[in-house]
């Protein structure tokens, strides 16, 4: 885990310019919002998340988050079919602030094209390089 | 192509403190700590706004009186010197200009404290119509820094660093006194349907805001005890919607009249003439063909502006015009104007949520329980 001036970017993970990261387990990934999102976010308030079995694809929307003043897209890191979606997000959406990398994750995804899509997105240097700029840009 | 932002007397404070965000032209805090524990803390305590943005124009001489009898609906004849009252002021066709805080500071000096969106329109309108009355209009906003001290600890609060006695100024009077060795004018207003105070501090322009600067610190650490917030528009934004108060430009605006507005409180038939009287008398009359309401969500989702509404019948009835997230009741709650036909308390709505549609309903104002929250609370503090 490296800190890129208060914002936590956790190695071994993928990470896209809409936000979000992507983990690896096994035949599936896992994905959810940075924290730099839900810092720029604040009080998540709510999440809409597609129902198991729906497809999604590499970057389109599947989805939104709204903080109290501020409706925002997810846009899928990857394409696929989602397995499983964190109930608690829903009930208790505060999770996405509290720990956007663990109890906050959105989707389970089993990816259609995985290692093509990879490319696509960040690798943990290619991402601490991203948020160094972020920052710098204000 | 950018405009130059205006800023107020605390900006500089608001830079190192708040996260900031333009509105109305000027560079204004969107939150400190968040939106959520802001508006908490004025529903359950107390907090601080700048709200130096507003507009403030005098009006005075010996038609002043008469004057804005013509120019707003309201009836400032029932003002007594320090006496304060809501009102609007419409176009020939009843459409709202603005809807503002009239005070009578004087027996022929006004002054009108109105959305800083609407400054140099207010002030154009006024002199645009004062042809023929004896009185002068001057737009003295960049003069004053303006805040607003809101929740039922607010007066606990200024007693600590005010000579005079708070308890004495009732809702909707003012007067003046000394904040923390700071002279200020000082009103039981707001506009978060809590309890609390606007002040006024004359002497703080933008090139020399140290009484401005001196009195928010002043105020932040006599509210300590209390767990004062700083709040931010966001939290503005909410809890006035909560109470079921109007937005200009959102809720309210020149093609909606305050009879469908809800606002027909302000509007005095009885007076001689005042613009846009004939048209509102009509629609009086006649009756009003679509009103506001409140709508709070039975399902998940936060209603947003222009989000359509539909009836059981699957008829578009009209649209949101404010939305939010409520921090108190927790569900999205929203205002829109449908037919009086729809507008019954506990009819059941659906609002269209981009590709679904949520379940709401029709509820009366404020949102919150009333015996709990707001300034008529039984509860004590």
């Amino acid at each position: 885990m490296v800190k890129v001036d208060g914002y936590e970017v956790p190695e071994g993970l993928y990470y896209t310019k809409d936000w979000e990261w992507v983990k690896v387990e096994g035949d599936k990934v896992r994905v959810g919002l940075t924290d730099y999102a839900q810092k720029q976010l604040r009080e998540v308030v709510y999440a809409e998340l597609p129902e198991p079995g729906t497809s999604v694809t590499q970057k389109e929307p599947y989805g939104t988050v709204e903080s109290v003043k501020a409706v925002s897209d997810l846009v899928a890191p990857v394409s696929g079919t989602v397995e499983e979606v964190n109930e608690e997000v829903q009930s208790s959406p505060e999770i996405l602030n509290e720990d956007p990398y663990g109890k906050g994750w959105l989707l389970i995804i089993k990816p259609s094209n995985l290692q093509a899509e990879l490319a696509n997105v960040m690798d943990f240097n290619q991402a601490v390089e991203w948020h160094k700029t972020l920052i710098k840009e204000g | 192509m950018t405009e130059k932002t205006r800023r107020t007397q605390l900006y500089k404070v608001h830079r190192q403190t708040a996260k900031l965000t333009v509105f109305a032209g000027f560079e204004m805090p969107l939150l400190y700590k968040g939106i959520i524990p802001e508006h908490l803390a004025v529903r359950n305590s107390v907090g601080i706004f700048d709200i130096s943005h507003m507009g403030r124009v005098i009006i005075q001489g010996v038609d002043s009186e008469r004057f804005l009898n013509y120019a707003i609906t309201n009836d400032v004849s029932r003002l007594s010197p320090n006496g304060a009252q809501y009102s609007v002021m419409c176009n020939e066709k009843g459409g709202i200009i603005d809807d503002f805080v009239i005070y009578r500071l004087e027996n022929e000096k006004f002054m009108m404290v109105s959305n800083a969106t609407n400054r140099e329109k207010d002030y154009n309108w006024l002199v645009k119509n004062a042809e023929g009355f004896d009185v002068k209009i001057e737009d003295v906003s960049d003069g004053v820094a303006m805040f607003a001290i809101q929740g039922p600890t607010a007066e606990k609060t200024l007693q600590k660093i005010s000579t005079a006695d708070l308890n004495k100024i009732a809702r909707f009077n003012c007067g003046h006194s000394r904040l923390a060795d700071v002279k200020v004018f000082i009103s039981r207003t707001g506009y978060t349907g809590e309890d609390g105070f606007e002040i006024f501090i004359w002497d703080a322009s933008l090139t020399k805001p140290d009484n401005a600067v001196k009195l928010w610190n002043a105020i932040l650490e006599a509210g300590k005890t209390f767990g004062i917030e700083p709040c931010g528009l966001g939290a503005r934004d909410t809890l006035r919607l909560e109470a079921g108060m109007c937005l200009y430009g959102n809720d309210i605006d020149e093609n909606t009249t305050p009879l469908e507005a809800r606002l027909g409180f302000v509007v005095k038939f009885q007076k001689d003439n005042f613009i846009g009287k004939e048209v509102l008398l009509k629609q009086k009359n006649e009756g009003i063909k679509r009103k506001r309401v409140g709508i709070q969500m039975i399902e998940q989702g936060i209603p947003r502006p222009n989000f359509e509404i539909y009836n059981g019948e699957g008829e578009k009835i009209g649209h949101i015009t404010s939305g939010t997230f409520s921090p108190l009741l927790k569900c999205g709650i929203g205002m829109a104007y449908v037919p009086i036909s729809q507008a019954q308390e506990g009819n059941i709505v659906n609002v269209k949520m981009r590709n679904k549609l949520a379940k709401g309903k029709i509820v009366s104002f404020p949102f919150y329980n009333a015996e709990k929250y707001g300034y008529k609370r039984k509860t004590a503090t």
